[in-house]
């Protein structure tokens, strides 16, 4: 099992009043599967990714991840399981948009310390799988946002994380655009990438080998 | 990875120019200032501090309080002194007593010059060079100095008497000093390669001390008299023994003093000045007159400015980025998401910063050659940009440029890398957190510090025009003096340039005498008075001149007369005198009888009272008198003072004529016209200079501070431009929006104010206490201080968000 949340409470107080974004989320993620989270806006959906992701805590209830109590980490040591597991893709891509294709790539290696000759390799290895090789030198902003998103999953990808979270990847994309990135995470899929996927779009879903839904913070 | 980040770094400041501008600016200016003073300061504080034992060498120096009143410094011993210490204190192990001497004229063997007023001539016995080791390029430092007319020169000296010659061949060369005195040289010494206040080039044998016309003073045995020449070091054993040395010396002193002066109650007291007290003691000078002697107030006055203006460029740098912070939250969430840890985040920021900082020190660099000129009034001479080279000072900068980096970038870091990843993606920062930013009150503390400076600089200002302005009671306008050469003797010669000068066209009077009425000279003497009930002492100060001195400066007589003769030993007292003396009438005064010492001299006039000194310093009680001791050998007639008439630009034939009478009556020596007017001014040349230095510091801080006013501005209206629009949109006028968006600023400067007003009060009123005749500190200085800091916060401010205000809200909603 890679990871599982048990009765995972997460509340913030605004005036006094408690509110709660997730109520008691219960489910567990299998290495391999490719889960889609539907909801409508404001469900909860954005912030389950982040508990998941470890970007973002929560109040109370279990999350183990790979055998790790994450309930019980620090925060410096949560930090070295996301960074060795986990990618994100984002809806707006975030890619940094002063370094070019090849920097944003190489920039997970290098906050991982690898050698400069590893970097390179690994760098040219992603490019070329991802068809981007004459666009290393370019800018995020000189990118359709297609090219920007494959950047996107190219960088997630390259520290060879176990699980994929994007959060609706494909929400700023037209929809050929979107199909194309949809394909990649198939066959990342086929090849044994974990991904959980936030999707506002039934066919997007149909991707997936499973579907959470989410309302008002609730698992329905 | 280093790199990595410098090529964010980089491409960061390229991308926020006006920013990067504003960050440099003010930066630059701070570590200018910081290299410039920092040089001045540390030049100044490594003066002698080479020696070996420096720090048990003292030089031995006297004071004088007087019973009358009056404290008086001399940095001298009375000659005796030294050869009782060689062997009457145990404690000290050596001992160096030389006499400095100022000879008129050298020539050369070689050199077909005669070279004028050499500086730096010394009388010695040879033991100063046992107190201070020299290198000895030729010659032996045993016994160079031991036979009567021999010269130890310095290797520069030798140069410049002997060109081209190497030192064993200056060696058994002759020197001829003031046309007759003929010395060998016996040995050349190198100079000092660090800096030293021992400005020493010439050492002349003790024995030839005769020729010199010195062997009273030099070989005297009476204590009586102290004279700054004869000069005294001592190296103690051990530094726990200076205190004993102390008393001892007390002890001497007492045994000493004569029996009318402890009548008096005079006491004389002699003091161990640590060696490298000399170059800043305000009381003791040193030995090369043509510099002044560094001051440690003025340095740490230096210190402070350059410490603000480096602070105020950090703030900028500060707020400016924590400002910006926003801008960077969703990078900041994006590397942290990527992998990046807290600290890898912040070293990336503080690698942003360090570039900054070395860019502003390369500007700096460029900007400290222009400060240099700008301080010239505060740098030494002998201060060059050779101290560059120095290690200390490499490494100084190095230290300087990486804590200003942690200084400006260690706070933006933290609270930039303290983002926490999934609020930061989402630009939703916990700003609001209750806490006043940081921020605000830095912007608080640039423009209290701006504010003080506008005030100092309007009040010093202000006082300045104050002592200018103010009668002085003397004439002062177109009245000049002449000094005659000190060493000559005949007041027959002076007498006849006198009458030389009084038969020019244009001259109204002429008058020979002493020092100007005022003048930065001192001559006084305890005189003592039997009223009625009891005997008053006081330290009267004798100004000497001829019948015709007063009319030269206008002086006024209140009663009484004018003295008969000019060697008459007759006084004409000032107010001040008379008043001290118990009269209220100048009549009652007439005809008192002054004693000094067992001499009786009575008033027969008493005049107007007039200021002596600058401004600065009140009324002395004074007394007109002649030259009464002439006959014995001390003429105090020196000068010649004469008034002009006539307007300045007609003057030139005359002065031309003075000066021809002058070279007819004395061809040796050095003419010089001295103008009463610019006497007068320069006794402020020191407020003036503080003035100088103020007004640069204020427009600095001024720059500073509003250059990162404007920065801050800039971000909020950009932060603020949708709520602008709807604002704008909703009806808001553009006064309206104006002051919206400059309220927060005011605010800020407004309490800078009120912390600056305090402060700058105390430190003007404390600065104030040393003149005697002050200015008030008028309440118009803190306001108009005041009105003009927010008046050009205004403008600053307006330049930006008028424009916003102004700009189309259906435009700045639809970019948001
Ligand atoms: N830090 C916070 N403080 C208060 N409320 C928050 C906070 N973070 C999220 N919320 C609220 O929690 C709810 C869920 O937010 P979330 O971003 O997870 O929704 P979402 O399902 O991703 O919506 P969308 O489809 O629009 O992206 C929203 O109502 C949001 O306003
Ligand atoms: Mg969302």
């Amino acid at each position: 099992m890679l990871l599982q949340l048990n009765n995972i409470f997460k509340w913030v107080k605004t005036g006094g009043q408690q509110t709660f974004l997730l109520k008691d989320i219960n489910f567990n993620v299998e290495e391999g599967e490719f889960i889609s989270i539907m909801g409508p806006s404001g469900s909860g959906k954005t912030t389950l990714l982040n508990v998941i992701g470890m970007l973002d805590g929560f109040n109370e209830g279990e999350y183990n991840f790979m055998d790790e109590s994450v309930h019980d980490l620090k925060e410096k040591h949560r930090a070295d399981l996301y960074k060795r597991y986990i990618g994100f893709v984002f809806q707006s891509y975030h890619l940094l948009d002063e370094l070019t294709v090849q920097e944003n790539l190489e920039m997970p290696l290098l906050y991982k310390k690898l050698k400069g000759s590893e970097r390179k390799a690994m760098v040219a290895d992603m490019l070329d799988r991802f068809n981007i090789v004459g666009k290393k030198d370019l800018f995020p902003t000189q990118l359709s946002g297609g090219q920007q998103q494959l950047v996107g999953i190219a960088r997630a990808l390259i520290s060879n994380p176990k699980l994929i979270l994007a959060d609706e990847p494909t929400g700023n994309l037209n929809s050929s655009q979107g199909e194309e990135i949809m394909g990649i995470f198939k066959e990342l899929n086929e090849e044994g990438v974990t991904i959980i996927q936030v999707t506002h779009s039934e066919k997007n879903a149909e991707y997936g080998t499973r579907t959470i839904n989410l309302l008002d913070g609730r698992m329905v | 990875m280093f790199k990595n980040y410098l090529k964010i770094a980089w491409r960061n400041l390229q991308k926020n120019k006006l920013f990067t501008a504003i960050n440099i600016i003010s930066l630059s200016i701070g570590l200018s200032a910081s290299f410039v003073i920092g040089m001045m300061i540390y030049h100044d504080m490594t003066f002698d501090r080479f020696h070996k034992d420096g720090d048990r060498i003292f030089r031995v120096t006297t004071s004088f309080s007087f019973g009358s009143g009056g404290q008086f410094y001399n940095s001298g011993v009375t000659a005796p002194l030294g050869e009782t210490l060689k062997d009457g204190i145990q404690e000290i192990g050596t001992t160096a007593a030389f006499f400095t001497i100022y000879p008129v004229k050298v020539t050369s063997e070689q050199v077909n010059q005669a070279f004028r007023n050499p500086q730096g001539v010394m009388l010695s016995n040879g033991d100063y060079f046992d107190m201070f080791s020299y290198n000895w390029l030729a010659g032996n430092k045993k016994s160079a100095l031991k036979e009567p007319n021999a010269v130890v020169l310095s290797e520069k000296r030798a140069g410049k008497y002997f060109p081209g010659l190497l030192p064993e061949e200056v060696v058994g060369m002759t020197t001829i000093y003031n046309d007759s005195i003929v010395v060998t040289v016996l040995g050349v010494v190198e100079n000092f390669k660090e800096r030293s206040d021992l400005f020493f080039e010439e050492f002349i044998s003790l024995e030839t001390a005769n020729a010199f016309g010195m062997q009273d003073q030099v070989f005297s045995t009476n204590w009586g008299g102290t004279n700054s020449n004869s000069q005294l070091f001592v190296k103690v054993n051990d530094l726990e023994m200076t205190a004993s040395v102390q008393q001892q010396l007390d002890a001497l002193a007492l045994e000493h003093e004569d029996e009318e002066s402890k009548q008096d109650g005079d006491i004389t007291s002699f003091h161990l000045q640590p060696l490298n007290d000399i170059h800043f003691s305000p009381t003791y000078a040193a030995y090369d007159y043509s510099q002044p002697q560094a001051s440690k107030s003025t340095l740490k006055g230096l210190f402070f400015i350059a410490l603000f203006l480096l602070l105020l460029g950090c703030v900028n740098f500060i707020n400016l980025n924590t400002a910006q912070g926003f801008k960077r939250s969703k990078e900041v969430g994006v590397r942290k998401t990527l992998g990046g840890s807290k600290s890898q985040i912040r070293y990336q920021f503080l690698t942003e910063t360090f570039l900054l900082t070395i860019a502003s020190a390369l500007v700096s660099i460029l900007l400290s050659m222009w400060l240099l000129q700008l301080f010239s009034d505060f740098v030494p001479a002998s201060l060059t940009a050779n101290v560059f080279t120095e290690p200390m000072v490499i490494a100084g900068i190095l230290a300087l440029l990486i804590t200003v980096t942690f200084i400006a970038g260690f706070y933006p870091a933290m609270i930039l890398s303290k983002f926490k990843p999934a609020s930061a993606i989402r630009n939703q920062l916990a700003v609001s957190n209750g806490r006043i930013p940081l921020r605000k009150y830095l912007t608080v503390f640039q423009f209290a510090i701006a504010q003080i400076f506008v005030i100092a600089t309007l009040l010093v200002g202000k006082q300045i025009n104050f002592m200018m302005s103010q009668d002085m009671g003397i004439k002062t306008d177109a009245v000049v003096y002449v000094d005659m050469p000190w060493h000559e003797k005949s007041i027959e010669k002076k007498e006849r340039f006198l009458n030389a000068v009084k038969s020019l066209p244009q001259i109204q009077t002429a008058s020979i005498g002493g020092r100007p009425p005022a003048s930065f000279g001192y001559n006084s003497a305890g005189i003592s008075y039997f009223n009625d009930q009891e005997e008053v002492k006081l330290d009267l100060q004798q100004l000497f001149g001829d019948t015709q001195y007063a009319d030269v400066y206008g002086i006024e007589l209140l009663a009484g007369r004018s003295r008969l003769n000019d060697t008459i030993k007759e006084f004409v007292i000032n107010e001040k005198a008379m008043k001290l003396l118990g009269f209220t009438k100048p009549e009652d005064a007439l005809n008192v009888q002054l004693k000094i010492s067992d001499e009786v001299f009575p008033v027969v006039g008493v005049m107007k009272d007039f200021h002596q000194r600058s401004l600065k310093s009140g009324i002395e009680p004074m007394a007109l008198v002649g030259d009464g001791y002439r006959n014995i050998g001390f003429s105090q007639f020196n000068s010649v003072h004469f008034s002009l008439s006539g307007g300045s630009e007609t003057w030139e034939n005359t002065l031309v004529s003075v000066e021809k009478e002058f070279e007819n009556a004395f061809p040796d020596a050095e003419f010089k016209l001295n103008f009463m007017d610019d006497m007068v001014s320069r006794f402020y040349l020191q407020e003036r200079k503080t003035a100088k230095l103020l007004k640069w510091a204020m427009g600095l801080s001024l720059l500073i501070s509003c250059l990162g006013l404007f920065g801050l501005v800039i971000y909020t209206t950009e932060k603020r431009t949708k709520e602008i629009g709807i604002r704008k949109i909703l009806g808001a006028s553009l006064s309206q929006l104006n002051f919206l968006l400059c309220k927060e600023f005011l605010i800020l400067i407004g309490i800078g104010f009120l912390i600056a007003a305090p402060v700058a009060w105390y430190g003007l009123d404390n600065w104030l206490q040393d003149f005697a005749n002050k200015t008030t500190l008028s309440w118009w200085i803190f306001g108009i201080s005041g009105i003009a800091m927010i008046a050009l916060a205004l403008v600053i401010m307006s330049a930006k968000t008028i424009a916003a205000a102004n700009s189309n809200p259906v435009e700045s909603l639809r970019t948001e």
